[in-house]
């Protein structure tokens, strides 16, 4: 795919700002900068830049670019925490998983306030299937530095893929706590709530959700993006509220069911009708066939 | 089109101005009467250099924190960078060139 200077500058400052991992992108954005001789252009980001660019290389399955851009790395940044675990990294990929455990244990013995040495290895440790001793290291890690909202995240994902969705759903609780303004944690909270059984604190989260993405200037807004998702998420759970109205007097966080669930269904299924109206072809087929269902 | 007309036309009203006040008050000067007021010209500039720069602004950006969250996605807020894996099977398939 033929790319020209400026618009790979442009995506890589993107992808910078908006911690996108589209490394086969960032891999071609770098190789044009290269060919364009434009390390220059970039300025003080050049190094930002580099770490970039030895990411995605691993991605890719190009450890050499890697091996080179933590070369000038640490000649630019010697004994840097970041380098080193880059240079972590590094290992994972192209030696056993063992060399690269060792490695990061050695790191965290010589600081034990290593935050990257100590992801990466619980990183690894995922990695291998040992999953007990990675949810152990990653609740000692989260109980230490409370404030990491990726941590209480990563354990989240680790719980939920074990199928203990209450786990999950007490380590997004943290997650909302943090970082209570962004309406993606809200949304994965409501569907993970959803799948443990908690639909009435499901059903408030997606509102929650919708009200908080929900541009209020439109008289008649059509729903776009993760709002869609959360109106889905709301006419799913009114459904099922309908179904089993054991569920509305059951729930394990004492959540209150609505009064009007026939009527919010029917608001659902008609802001999915209007944004599946303005989507295009399948997608459009797609939905309306869901709503007949 | 109009703004930077204005602006342009603003600024060099304020430079004349500025050079007649100049040469007014020393004129003044040299007659003995160091007295003087602002000339009118200056107070044109002055309104047409503001109309100027309220038309030449740029578009209003969106501030509101729901517009930001529009513009990103649930892959880029679940990313997890910190924890990802990046031990893939590139390495195995093999690169292909990317095209030019």
């Amino acid at each position: 795919m033929a790319m020209d200077l400026p618009s790979a500058l442009h995506r890589l400052a993107h992808y910078r700002t908006h911690n996108t991992r589209a490394s086969r992108q960032i891999f071609e954005a770098g190789a044009v900068v290269f060919r364009n001789d434009a390390l220059g252009k970039l300025g003080d980001d050049n190094w930002q830049f580099f770490e970039t660019l030895a990411l995605a290389a691993v991605d890719v399955g190009r450890p050499d670019i890697t091996e080179e851009c933590l070369r000038h790395l640490s000649a630019q940044f010697p004994d840097s925490p970041r380098v080193q675990c880059l240079e972590g990294i590094l290992k994972e990929a192209t030696e056993s998983a063992e060399v690269a455990l060792r490695y990061y244990q050695a790191l965290l013995d010589a600081d034990p306030s290593n935050v990257a040495a100590w992801k990466r290895q619980i990183s690894v440790l995922r990695r291998l299937g040992r999953t007990e001793s990675a949810v152990e290291e990653l609740s000692k890690f989260a109980d230490t530095f409370y404030t990491d909202v990726e941590a209480w995240l990563e354990l989240a994902d680790l719980y939920a893929s074990r199928n203990q969705y209450t786990s999950a759903l007490q380590s997004l609780s943290h997650v909302l706590v943090l970082a209570p303004q962004n309406p993606f944690y809200v949304l994965q909270a409501a569907e993970t709530a959803f799948t443990a059984e908690d639909v009435p604190l499901a059903l408030r989260f997606f509102l929650m959700v919708i009200d908080m993405t929900d541009d209020a200037e439109t008289d008649t807004p059509t729903p776009a993006g993760i709002t869609v998702r959360a109106w889905y998420g709301v006419e799913l759970a009114a459904a099922r509220l309908e179904a089993e109205p054991r569920l509305g007097s059951q729930s394990p966080s004492n959540t209150r069911s609505p009064e009007h669930l026939s009527k919010l269904r029917k608001l659902a299924q008609d802001m999915i009708q209007a944004a599946g109206k303005s989507a295009q072809g399948a997608e459009a087929e797609a939905s309306s066939a869901w709503l007949r269902r | 089109m109009s703004g930077r007309l204005l602006l342009t036309v603003a600024t060099i009203l304020l430079f004349h101005a500025t050079f007649s006040t100049y040469e007014h008050l020393s004129h003044l000067k040299a007659l003995g009467r160091p007295e003087g007021s602002l000339p009118p010209s200056s107070l044109v500039a002055l309104i047409l250099g503001i109309l100027g720069a309220c038309l030449k602004a740029p578009a209003l950006k969106e501030i509101t924190w729901a517009s930001e969250m529009k513009t990103r996605t649930i892959d880029d807020m679940d990313a997890r960078m910190g924890f990802a894996n990046f031990v893939t099977r590139a390495k195995v398939l093999g690169e292909d060139e990317p095209s030019s």
